[in-house]
This record gives structure tokens, C-alpha cells and sequence, in this order.
């Protein structure tokens, strides 16, 4: 046994072996991380992309649609992100166990750390307006899911049969607008006292809103409530989010238009 | 210093850095350790060990700068031994079908695996239980070995095998299950 050993040192001696340079294990290392941070950056950019275009949603309009909210909210789920953020959190997963140490981690631990930081950076992301350049950019890079895919408030407005229209008003008149939709459509928009207008929607020349209604011909329709394009309009000169806020249980503060 | 006192392996890895002449004391200090382990997982003469064990030192020592300190040097290089041994039989696209163990160490791996007391054990029953060991999977005997005959705890296994100390656990307990079922069904009741 002893040969081993004096062997061994003569060979490491004649064959000039020599240990290899510590910035190779330095780099490899870091390397790993470097990876694990990219894969949850890009992680957290789809999440705000995710949330990017599930906020922007109105999520009361099933109550318009004659729909259950959960047939109505299954259609708008934005699949597509969810399916590459599992991806990214899969990948990160992965990476982290591959770290010189991830194998010590649980799985409790490496899922709290990457979903952890995936929505911290998230948030973050989308608090600096990156998640609607970020989807923008994947939608022109990926026109099937542009297209196809994806669902948007635009898309979500752009539906005059079944009652949604979007645009900017070119001309206001006694008991009408005149309005151009989001595909450059021209709409007569009707007005009369039974139409909701939202508080904070300013029906004006330049303006863009949302109408609910009721398409009525070829460039007709008659509107039953109208919007302004951000939110729902719940409170005078803000957009109301998209909760479902009391000021629309008892109609405090609307207004009736076509007066 | 105290030159009886004997120095950490830390300590002799930096010096090892600068001259392999202190790389010796290392490897007299594991070769021991080493050859048996490498002899256990493997099914491997005598001179093909010793093979595997120098081309093991050799790689130790071109990673010394990659050893953490954060480890047990002795969990580090039987990671490096044991990937080796499973190189050497991925590049010979063969698996170690049985393990090399002595008639001892066999008494002791399945004394601990089935909870069986060495006393009751006779020749004929050691034999039947050994070939229930032999057909277990890989996975499970490099477990039973490492925490039964090399007498590694939990946390020294996580860092030889890299695997999460909860797997661990797992392969233990469910290769001491697996080796119990099989014994059934040959009908070995040494009991």
C-alpha cells in the first residue's frame, strides 16, 4: 500500500501535475449563480408581463356578457405566462440544486427563495412599467402569440356583437358620438338618459373610452354605460383599478348622460 | 506548533497546494479508507483497486483549489472516489452487478439492514441474505455500504452523494424495506 502512495508522488513529480487554478472552481461557481439570477430575472419579467394584462382587464364585464364569472374569467387567463414562468421556475429550481452546495437545500427552501424572488422582482418590474414593453416585445417577436394568445384589454374592448366597443371620440353632439374604434372603425354612438357614464369618464372630443351596449348596425350602437379608457372609472379623475369597488353598489357619483 | 499534534486536513490540503510532498501525508491518511471503499462498491481485483485509487489521488490532487471548507475532507474525496468508481464502469459500460464485501462486513451490513442479531447468523443464512443485498438496486446497496460497513452518518452520505439528506433517508430506509420484502419472498427466516 505504501507503493500508492510514494507512486502516486513521483507521478504528480515527473508528470508536473499540478493543482488546477482556483479560478476555474471561482468561476464555475459564480457561473451557476449568474445563470439562477438571468433565469429569475426573466422569470419575474413574465410575471409583470402576467400581470401587466391581467390588470389591465375590466373583470366585472361577465355580469354584461350574461356569463358565470368563472366562464368568462377561464378565456382571460394569460396561459402563456403562466406557462413559461413554471418553465423559469422549474429551470431555477434545477439551477439552484446544481449549485457547489443546492443539494443541502430542501425543496420548501429552493421554492421559497425562487418563487420568493420571482415576485419580488416582479413586482418591481412592474411598479417601473416593464411588464407591457416586456409582453409588447415577446408579441412582435412571436406574432402567434400576439395574435392568437394573447388576451388584451383592447381585444377584450374590440368586441362591438357582443356589446364592447373602444376608441376615441372625434365629435360630441346632443344624444350622440361620433367614435373611432381601436381598428380605425367609425361609430355613431348613441346616448340617451339611461346611459351610466362613469365618473371619470370625460366624453369629449380626444378622449378614448370603453361604451357597454348594445351594436345596432353596421356603425351603430347605443350605449348603455360608458368608461374611460383606464379602469372603470369609479372615482372622479382616477382610473378605480379593477376591484370591484362599492361606488357601483348604490351609483353614487354617476351620471346619467344625454341630458 | 506541536509536532506530535497531528495537523487538520485543511491544513495539510494548503500545504499540499505548494508541494506534493505533503500531499503524502493526505494520502496515507485515506488510502486505507479509500481502497476499502473503492473495493466495496466495486468488483474489482486487488491491483485494478489500487489503479482506481491512485488515478482517485491524482484527481484529489488536481482539485485541491475546489475543495470547500465547508465540507468534511473525508466526505469530499469519497465524492470524488465514488464518482470515479462510476465513471470507471460508465467508460467500461458495465455497473458493478455485486459488491466485494468480506465475510465481516457482509455480518455487519446485514446484521444493521435487517436488524438481526450476529449470533443467530449461520453460514447458510448469510449466504441466501447476501444474494437478496446483490439484487438490490445500485442506488440502495451504495447506501446500505456507505452508512452500514463505512459507518457515515446522514450528513457525511448528502455530501458524498450529493443528494438531499431527506433522499438520504429515503434510499436507507426503503433499501432496508426492499431487502426485507425480498427475503420474504425467498422464504430466509433466520429469526
Amino acid at each position: 500500500m505504501d507503493n500508492i502512495v510514494k507512486s502516486t508522488i513521483e507521478k504528480i513529480k515527473n508528470e508536473h501535475i499540478a493543482p488546477e487554478s482556483k479560478w476555474k472552481y471561482i468561476a464555475k461557481k459564480y457561473f451557476t449563480w449568474v445563470i439562477f439570477g438571468a433565469i429569475i430575472l426573466l422569470g419575474s419579467a413574465s410575471f409583470s408581463a402576467a400581470y401587466y394584462l391581467v390588470s389591465g382587464l375590466d373583470w366585472d364585464l361577465y355580469r354584461f356578457a350574461h356569463q358565470s364569472f368563472l366562464g368568462f374569467a377561464i378565456p382571460l387567463i394569460p396561459y402563456f405566462w403562466i406557462f413559461i414562468i413554471g418553465a423559469f421556475l422549474l429551470a431555477a429550481f434545477i439551477d439552484m440544486r446544481k449549485t457547489e452546495n443546492g443539494y443541502r437545500y430542501g425543496v420548501g427552501k429552493i421554492a421559497l427563495v425562487t418563487i420568493g424572488s420571482l415576485i419580488i422582482f416582479g413586482i418591481i418590474f412592474s411598479l417601473i412599467g416593464f411588464g407591457g414593453r416586456f409582453n409588447s416585445v415577446v408579441a412582435k417577436s412571436f406574432p402567434y402569440y400576439g395574435n392568437h394568445m394573447m388576451m388584451t384589454k383592447e381585444s377584450q374592448w374590440m368586441q362591438p356583437d357582443k356589446g364592447f366597443l373602444a376608441g376615441t371620440i372625434d365629435s360630441v353632439s346632443s344624444g350622440n358620438a361620433a367614435l373611432t374604434d381601436l381598428n380605425g372603425k367609425n361609430w355613431d354612438v348613441t346616448i340617451d338618459e339611461n346611459t351610466l357614464v362613469r365618473p371619470a369618464a370625460d366624453v369629449s372630443k380626444g378622449e378614448m373610452i370603453k361604451v357597454i351596449g348594445k351594436k345596432q348596425g353596421a356603425g351603430s350602437f347605443h350605449a348603455n354605460e360608458i368608461r374611460p379608457w383606464s379602469g372603470m372609472g369609479m372615482m372622479n379623475g382616477q382610473g378605480g383599478g379593477n376591484g370591484y369597488g362599492g361606488g357601483m353598489m348604490n351609483g353614487q357619483g354617476m351620471m346619467r348622460g344625454g341630458k | 506548533m506541536n509536532e506530535k499534534e497531528p495537523q487538520k486536513d485543511a491544513e495539510l490540503v494548503e500545504l499540499s497546494k505548494k508541494n506534493p510532498e505533503s500531499f503524502g501525508f493526505l494520502m496515507e491518511r485515506y488510502e486505507a479508507q479509500l481502497f476499502n471503499y473503492i473495493r466495496r462498491i466495486g468488483q474489482l481485483s486487488k491491483e485494478d483497486t489500487e489503479d482506481i485509487l491512485q488515478e482517485v489521488f491524482i484527481k484529489i490532487y488536481k482539485n485541491l483549489n475546489g475543495y470547500d471548507e465547508s465540507l468534511k475532507f473525508s466526505s469530499w474525496v469519497y465524492r470524488i472516489a465514488h464518482n470515479h468508481v462510476i465513471d470507471h464502469f460508465r467508460r467500461a459500460n458495465a455497473r458493478p452487478k455485486t459488491n466485494s464485501l468480506e465475510d465481516e462486513e457482509w455480518e455487519r451490513l446485514i446484521s444493521s439492514s435487517v436488524r438481526m442479531d450476529k449470533a443467530i447468523m449461520d453460514k447458510d443464512c448469510i449466504e441466501r441474505i447476501k444474494t437478496c443485498i446483490q439484487e438490490l438496486p445500485m442506488k440502495y446497496r451504495e447506501v446500505l455500504i456507505l452508512r452500514f460497513i463505512e459507518e457515515k452518518d446522514y450528513e457525511e452520505i448528502m455530501d458524498i452523494l450529493r443528494k438531499p439528506k431527506g433522499s438520504v433517508a429515503t434510499l436507507v430506509s426503503r433499501g432496508k424495506e426492499m431487502l426485507v420484502r425480498n427475503m420474504k419472498e425467498k422464504n430466509i427466516n433466520c429469526f
